[in-house]
């Protein structure tokens, strides 16, 4: 039965539905859940999670823990259903900057600790879970695609920057220091950085 | 501009990639409160960051799912409140203890009961909710349903502490609150903090359980600003 879920889910998440579409579903994913709908929650875990753990994968990099980081923020997803406010932003950037958050809260606050274990080759030991395969293939694949476009498009520095920013979780104090600017100038370039992205994906959505 | 405006201005797209400090994030935050251009542009900025974000997205483990949802189908949700963003992480963190006790402190619950009924969104109720959460996410935390609406008791023996939950409550009737009450081993009632629904109907309220051997909790309507021992009808009752 969980198969056949699986394989229901990636036909209805096809090439068919636009992205306007996804968000939009999301949105009434997450006000339903808000109201105890348990099940609108399953379905927005199905629509979500990869994204969810993709992101804290991508700023932790252990497996594990970004396990740990996705669950926790899903549950608080559920927690906090009710306080999302569909006029204020789409669910998307709701749960997935709450994601982001967590993960660089949890990056901050562990640094020393994944530190030491780096030293010891612990971190990128390969812990192989058995992976979902919800993550709808195309979806990720154009999402990914015009995310690259559009960070082609910036300069070197606006780059680094947000990625610095956006992966590590460098404050841009940290980032100014790390990358021997001023803080104006680090400031700026994450500043620009986003912006542009911002303008680029919002003429072509 | 005032130059702290402007500084929040050129902050915000550090602030919603978390690219800044706790002072930062709440001068940020202040602002936001305020400026609703700048909350339409943080906002349009947290999409981008999503676009980011989300072509990152990997498969999570399988487990993953029904781990989730298992946590889920025991975790009770917080009403919703007329502040928008996310609360800042509440899981880990332990509630400041507080004279939320009861007994002794009668009136001060009160007030911070009907604060939370009155006012939604002020620090006071953000402060309980948080500390609710706190409850709800202990390790031991231990869920009851509660006949007042939709509505739940958590009981955390580690925390110390009992919290009220829900929505779809009904209104107590006029110039009355709902009390909580702590049935002890002999019997006898003790005194916890009185709360009224919001507009909406959502309740949320705390309680310390003060090492007290608990065998059950009733809720009572009582007169504004609660009694010392139950004089009202009981509206719902919780056995251990």
């Amino acid at each position: 039965m969980a198969d056949e879920r699986r394989r229901l889910h990636v036909v209805r998440d096809g090439a068919a539905s636009s992205p306007h579409d996804r968000s939009r579903a999301l949105d009434s994913l997450l006000t339903r859940a808000g109201r105890g709908d348990e099940q609108a929650f399953a379905d927005l875990y199905d629509a979500a999670a990869g994204a969810v753990y993709g992101v804290a994968l991508r700023v932790l990099r252990s497996p594990a823990l970004a396990e740990e980081v996705a669950q926790d923020v899903l549950v608080e997803v559920w927690q906090h259903a009710a306080r999302f406010d569909p006029a204020t932003g789409s669910a998307r950037a709701w749960i997935v900057t709450m994601a982001h958050r967590r993960a660089i809260d949890r990056v901050r606050s562990e640094q020393a600790h994944a530190d030491r274990l780096r030293r010891h080759g612990h971190l990128f030991e390969a812990s192989a879970p058995e992976p979902d395969d919800i993550v709808d293939v195309s979806y990720r694949a154009w999402r990914a695609e015009r995310v690259r476009d559009g960070l082609s498009r910036l300069s070197d520095k606006q780059r680094e920057a947000l990625e610095l920013a956006f992966t590590k979780g460098y404050t841009h104090t940290e980032l100014a220091r790390s990358l021997g600017v001023p803080l104006g100038t680090a400031k700026a370039r994450v500043r620009d950085g986003l912006m542009k992205l911002r303008d680029l994906w919002e003429e072509s959505p | 501009m005032s130059h702290l405006e402007h500084q929040a201005h050129t902050l915000l797209a550090a602030y919603v990639l978390d690219a800044v400090d706790r002072d930062e994030r709440a001068a940020v935050d202040a602002h936001l409160a305020e400026c609703a251009d700048c909350r339409a542009d943080a906002a349009a900025l947290r999409e981008t960051v999503a676009d980011l974000a989300e072509a990152d997205a990997e498969a999570p483990p399988r487990a993953m799912r029904d781990a989730v949802l298992g946590r889920v189908a025991q975790t009770p949700q917080l009403p919703p409140t007329v502040s928008q963003a996310p609360s800042s992480a509440p899981a880990r963190r332990r509630p400041r203890r507080t004279a939320w006790l009861v007994a002794a402190a009668a009136v001060a619950v009160t007030g911070i009961g009907a604060a939370w009924g009155a006012l939604g969104g002020d620090s006071a109720s953000r402060t309980l909710e948080r500390d609710v959460i706190a409850v709800a996410s202990a390790p031991d935390a231990h869920t009851m349903e509660l006949a007042l609406g939709d509505s739940h008791l958590v009981m955390s023996d580690r925390m110390d502490e009992v919290a009220v939950m829900g929505h779809a409550a009904p209104m107590p009737a006029h110039g009355m609150e709902y009390q909580l009450w702590f049935v002890l081993q002999d019997g006898s009632y003790m005194a916890g903090p009185t709360f009224v629904p919001d507009d909406d109907g959502d309740v949320m309220t705390l309680a310390d359980l003060h090492d007290e051997t608990i065998m059950g909790f009733t809720v009572t309507e009582e007169p504004m600003g609660g009694s010392e021992a139950p004089t009202g009808d009981m509206v719902a009752e919780v056995s251990l």
